[in-house]
């Protein structure tokens, strides 16, 4: 089997697979990200490549990843390795009104740069054309322009490769689920590295159920929005589940259900809601506006999210019991469609 | 050799269309011109060459209808007009080929087209004799450069004695070949040109001229009953006569000494091929019972011998033809030495070793086991392999499967694989803006591919232009990338209407690419293709524009017009002119842009992140891989340092550093 | 007039376009004229410019034009400008009796650079020639020619060889006569030096046995 372009073409691309992480992006001249594809140029021809063993869509053996990882193995638990899973919010309010939910994770990016904890992190700027890409920030001026969500995936993971980086900078990165696990799959990787996978040292994950294909979802927003520009995307929890897109002068609501077909296949495929291979990951909290669910995966996790708490950047309480039943089984229900989905492809693929 | 000189007896070393060049003059043309095509190209550049010195007006037209409109001018003023075409060309200047065999014409005019058996540098293989017969017009066909002057010149007289333009069919191995030819005298006076007015040209009504062509025609026929460009040469009774013509009399000639019979094959050589001196003809067929045709490309002579023959069956007796019919000779393809020597052998059955069969064993072996595949490319730094170099990232990254139509230039490589094989579609010339005209009114059907056409400079003026009107007028949606070299390259840096000279040198006015396209309604934008980045992302956006309003210009009140019957006048057409100069014409009065090295130490060679791109997928000659490195390296003979390719490294491996001094070679 | 050691003697050049193929058989063809022989020349165009195989045969006689192709297996002079083209031509025109003039720098073709081809050793190529010809001469024209600044010279260093091995009937002076005809704004100074390196620098193959 090609472990190469030709591999990843075969298996991943032509397949529809690619959720457009970016972690083969700017490592070769043969991939390109173009509104929100990842497109192959020319035949590469290697028989192995960084570009299939970073992809989170091809085969990978689970179990040896988190051994190196996580030192345990793949538990078949909901929802990943958990040290805590709690309820948090940023304490300075600003992240809170610019960011999605509790604003934790800005807040614990921005705190972890100030005490150098991290020099850099990637994040994954919301643009005018809501096409998202990732940027390095540094400050707290760049972490401001990347809260937000456009429930579009986007190759946040090209920063990594593209640089530019000063010195040996040790990295964050906040990404999709499916970036977390192309992020494991670089460090596991016996490949040379031409890239500083080797300093990332702090992955939030993002809570995520699926993204949408970009140029699909783009030429519907404009057939529904006509000329207005939008400004702000949100979806609001079930059972409303309503696409609300703020524009210069009105709301739009759109259901949930019209914006479906613009689901990306590779995220059928995808079993990890809650980012299972991050330091800490961050999602919405049903029903409670303001908060974050926050699960505290790893050591390195703990220790920031503690330190943070310590000296007030953020605040916590415990997840109420139903919220906790709720997030497995949301977890849970991921892995089962996701299972019978990849089943389905492959009973397709035999006929 | 300078072919102005009134030098009788010397002797120069002539091309074949050099010796048309100089047959042409001496017999005294006045006016001559031609739109550049391989293998005619020469004739008109050589007369170009002493245009000034001579007092001739030599022009490079727009296309070879215009041609053959201006030399025929010169014939209806009682000038003596030439006109070069090849094949292809003849197709174009047809429409008023066709008509002007009705009408006739007073001075000597000559229409020299030169086919490409083979298609050795043509989209098609074609006869162009067929056009004579269509027109009922005389025709000759040199057999060497000799020939060719004498032809020539004579044609010019036949023409005026006919009152017909006389058609000259040279082919590649003539117009191409070189050899000793013997001038003649050049005439010192010529007539004062006039306009007859009692002499109308007027092919209507067509009839009576059909009738009065038809008498020159007969005319024709007895005049090259005498003519001294057919001949016999061999035995009283052969065992098998060659009928032959063209380039076939020299391989017809080097066959039979080869195969050393001599004593048992006649060659009937025939100069004049249409229409058939019959008399001669029938006369000769009387010699033997066996006949060979020999020539290029149709079996123009063998159908026309054979229905003379018909005619005359009864009187003639059994006789038995072999050549394309019978599939002794090849259907297609260039002649050359070796088919007649292997159809004689057929028909003779004789043996013939030109060398031990064991050497030519040796020698295939040896070949098959080292010698690679030389495919044709473009050069070092040509702007076309960065214009498809940009293409095809465009349309990977539109993913649309979006197509390029194209046609003939340089840039028809793009059909292969120093294009990428971009190139999907290749006819005549300016039919990929043609074919854009139809493909871009198909998305009411449900196309959903971008369609984009490639056209040069020199075709867009001699074919594209009313293709690109056309777009506008009814609405076509597509991209044109023209791309501007500043050149008729492919046929020798001819230039055109773009380049601000002319045939002979002079100053030209400059009809710019860009406002002749807006005037046509185009939404124009210029880009260097060596700025590959630039070039893909407009070539995206022009691609994925949608259609709209367009504004017309030049005046309010259409605009007015427009809108009131609310109509909405569609942009389809966009244009992206790729402006940047041929690379063997700048090498003229440049040197080298930059000097181009590979970082051995940077260059990753066949590692994961390059794996040679450089050399295995932009493929410029002048980038070499070096087998013993494992690195890329440049080939100071070939590269031409436009720099291109220090731009797609990944590993900022290629270096160029600008060449001092000015860049212009004084 | 030096005798011909054959009625038409055939004369091969080949390379690659681009070369200058065109160039050096006209400047042959024009010093042959000038020495009052009987040329014919055939040479191929167009497309085949673009980095293709190009060939010009010359038929040199002290009678009468010929036919622009020489014949199979007919050839006997071989001016290869560059290793594999050589061989190529050795193919449908060589014979046991043909001497080979040599250009030993080699031009990759692009499906060498590609990949998709090889291109064998230099000395390997030069053995095979060596064995299909009666006698060869080598040289690195194109060296000598990017020494000089410009590869367009390897031409003129060729026929500098050629005149040096004695098998075709042509001297320096109408080497030099001939380059005043054709390109009267030119230097002499470059073309002549062009020429003589040729000669100084040719070198008859013998195999290492």
């Amino acid at each position: 089997m090609n472990r190469g372009l030709k591999g990843l073409e075969e298996r991943v691309l032509s397949q529809g697979l690619c959720t457009a992480c970016g972690a083969c992006l700017s490592l070769c001249p043969y991939l390109r990200s173009w509104q929100g594809r990842v497109v192959k140029l020319h035949d590469c021809g290697l028989e192995e490549g960084r570009c299939f063993v970073y992809c989170p869509r091809t085969e990978v053996d689970l179990d040896g990843i988190c051994q190196k990882e996580f030192g345990q193995k793949y538990e078949k638990v909901e929802m990943g390795p958990v040290k805590n899973i709690l309820m948090a919010r940023a304490r300075d309010p600003i992240w809170r009104k610019k960011a999605q939910s509790g604003g934790v994770v800005s807040a614990l990016i921005d705190f972890a740069l100030r005490k150098k904890a991290l020099d850099a992190a990637i994040l994954t700027p919301r643009e005018a054309d809501f096409l998202p890409e990732g940027r390095i920030v540094r400050d707290r001026e760049d972490i401001l322009t990347c809260a937000g969500s456009s429930y579009v995936s986007g190759p946040t993971l090209e920063a990594l490769h593209k640089g530019p980086w000063q010195g040996e900078e040790k990295i964050g990165v906040v990404g999709l689920p499916c970036q977390a696990q192309a992020l494991t799959r670089m460090r596991a990787s016996s490949l040379e590295r031409k890239t500083p996978v080797d300093r990332v040292g702090l992955v939030i994950g993002l809570f995520c159920t699926w993204a949408l294909e970009y140029e699909q979802f783009h030429a519907f927003l404009n057939k529904r929005l006509g000329q207005s520009h939008m400004i702000k995307l949100e979806i609001t929890p079930p059972p409303e589940r309503l696409l609300k897109i703020h524009t210069n002068g009105s709301l739009h609501m759109i259901p949930i259900d019209e914006i479906r077909p613009f689901i990306r296949k590779g995220c059928q495929v995808c079993p990890d809601m809650t980012a299972e291979l991050s330091d800490i990951s961050a999602g919405t909290v049903e029903g409670i506006e303001g908060w974050n669910t926050m699960i505290i995966r790893s050591d390195r996790g703990e220790m920031l999210f503690k330190k943070a708490e310590a000296e007030g950047i953020v605040e916590s309480k415990p997840m109420p019991e139903d919220h906790l039943g709720h997030l497995g089984e949301a977890s849970l229900l991921k892995k089962r469609k996701a299972i019978e989905a990849i089943q389905k492809r492959g009973e397709l693929l035999q006929k | 050799m300078n072919i102005s000189q009134n030098t009788p007896g010397k002797v120069a070393l002539l091309m074949g269309n050099e010796a048309i060049a100089r047959g042409a003059l001496e017999a005294g043309v006045k006016v001559c011109a031609a739109y550049p095509g391989n293998p005619s190209s020469e004739i008109i550049g050589t007369l170009a060459g002493v245009a000034e010195e001579l007092g001739l007006h030599v022009e490079w037209s727009i296309n070879e209808k215009v041609a053959l409109e201006v030399a025929a001018a010169a014939s209806l003023s009682g000038l003596r007009g030439l006109c070069a075409m090849k094949q292809n060309g003849l197709n174009v200047a047809s429409d008023f080929l066709l008509n002007l065999n009705l009408t006739g014409c007073r001075g000597g005019l000559v229409v020299v087209v030169a086919d490409d058996p083979g298609g050795i540098s043509s989209s098609n293989e074609e006869d162009s004799r067929l056009f004579a017969k269509l027109g009922d017009l005389p025709l000759l066909e040199p057999a060497n450069f000799r020939e060719a002057k004498e032809m020539t010149r004579e044609a010019f007289n036949l023409s005026e004695r006919l009152n017909l333009p006389v058609l000259i069919r040279s082919v590649t191995r003539v117009s191409h070949a070189r050899g000793n030819v013997t001038f003649d005298e050049l005439p010192q006076s010529s007539p004062k040109p006039g306009f007859d007015l009692s002499r109308p040209s007027l092919a209507f009504p067509p009839m009576p001229n059909h009738k009065a062509l038809h008498e020159k025609f007969e005319r024709a026929k007895k005049i090259f009953e005498e003519s001294p460009f057919n001949f016999y040469r061999g035995p009283e009774k052969p065992d098998l006569m060659v009928i032959t013509s063209g380039s076939g009399y020299m391989y017809s000639l080097e066959a039979v000494s080869n195969l050393k019979v001599e004593e048992r094959v006649g060659i009937l050589k025939l100069g004049t091929t249409w229409p058939l001196p019959e008399e001669f003809v029938l006369r000769h067929l009387r010699r033997s019972e066996n006949f060979l045709f020999i020539e290029e490309v149709d079996p123009f002579l063998e159908n026309n011998v054979k229905e003379l023959f018909a005619q005359n069956c009864s009187d003639l007796g059994v006789k038995r033809f072999s050549g394309k019919a019978s599939h002794t000779v090849p259907d297609v393809g260039e002649l050359n030495p070796e088919i007649v020597t292997s159809a004689l052998q057929t028909l003779l059955r004789v043996d013939y070793m030109p060398r031990p069969e064991e050497y030519r064993r040796r020698a295939d072996e040896a070949i098959a086991e080292q010698v690679p595949p030389r495919a044709h490319s473009f050069c070092a730094g040509c702007p076309h392999r960065a214009t498809y170099w940009a293409v095809k990232t465009a349309l990977a990254l539109d993913a649309r499967d979006g197509f390029v139509l194209g046609d003939i230039g340089c840039y028809s490589l793009g059909m292969g694989p120093s294009g990428f094989f971009q190139m999907k579609t290749l006819h005549a010339m300016g039919s990929g803006t043609g074919l854009a005209c139809g493909f871009g009114q198909l998305e009411r059907f449900g196309l959903e591919q971008p369609v984009v056409a490639v056209c040069g400079d020199s075709t867009f003026y001699h074919a594209a232009m009313p293709a690109l009107a056309n777009a506008y007028y009814n609405g076509a949606n597509f991209l044109l990338l023209l791309l501007d070299n500043s050149a008729t390259a492919m046929t020798g840096f001819q230039p055109h209407p773009g380049t601000g000279s002319t045939a002979t040198g002079g100053m030209a006015p400059i009809i710019d690419l860009k406002a002749i396209c807006e005037v046509l309604g185009a939404r124009v934008e210029v880009v260097d293709p060596f700025d590959i980045e630039e070039a893909v992302e407009t070539i995206l956006r022009l691609i994925r524009m949608e259609r709209g309003v367009h504004p017309v210009r030049n005046s309010s009140e259409t605009l007015n017009h427009a809108e009131e019957q609310g109509g909405i006048i569609s942009n389809g057409v966009k244009v992206l002119i790729l402006r940047r100069e041929c690379a063997l014409v700048s090498g003229k009065h440049q040197r080298k842009l930059f000097r181009i090295e590979v970082d051995q130490g940077r260059c990753l060679g066949e590692a994961c992140g390059c794996n040679r791109l450089c050399t295995r997928i932009f493929k410029c000659p002048g980038l070499v891989w070096d087998q013993s490195t494992g690195k890329a390296r440049i080939d100071e003979a070939i590269c031409n340092g436009c720099g291109v390719c220090a731009g797609i490294c990944p590993a900022t491996a290629i270096r160029k550093e600008a060449v001092s001094g000015g860049d212009v070679v004084s | 007039m030096m005798l011909l050691p054959k009625d038409p003697f055939n004369v091969i050049i080949g390379g690659v376009g681009g070369q200058g193929n065109v160039l050096a058989s006209r400047i042959l063809g024009e010093m042959l004229v000038a020495k009052g022989y009987v040329i014919t020349i055939g040479e191929t165009y167009g497309a085949s410019q673009r980095g293709g195989s190009v060939m010009s045969h010359l038929r040199i006689s002290e009678r009468e034009p010929f036919s622009p192709l020489i014949p199979e297996g007919r050839a006997d002079l071989l001016i290869a400008l560059e290793p594999v083209e050589g061989l190529r031509i050795l193919g449908p025109y060589g014979n046991p009796k043909i001497m080979t003039l040599l250009n030993t720098r080699p031009i990759h073709p692009i499906d060498v650079i590609s990949g998709n081809a090889t291109y064998p050793e230099a000395s390997r190529v030069i053995a095979k020639i060596q064995e299909l010809s009666r006698r060869v001469w080598t040289l690195n024209a194109t060296e000598i020619a990017l020494e000089m600044g410009d590869p367009i010279f390897a031409n003129i260093v060729m026929l500098g060889a050629l005149s040096a091995i004695n098998v075709a009937p042509i001297d320096r002076q109408v080497f030099e006569s001939v380059i005043r005809d054709l390109f009267p704004s030119r230097t002499m100074d470059e073309n002549r030096r062009a020429f003589e390196r040729g000669g100084e620098v040719v070198e008859e193959f013998h195999p290492v046995r």
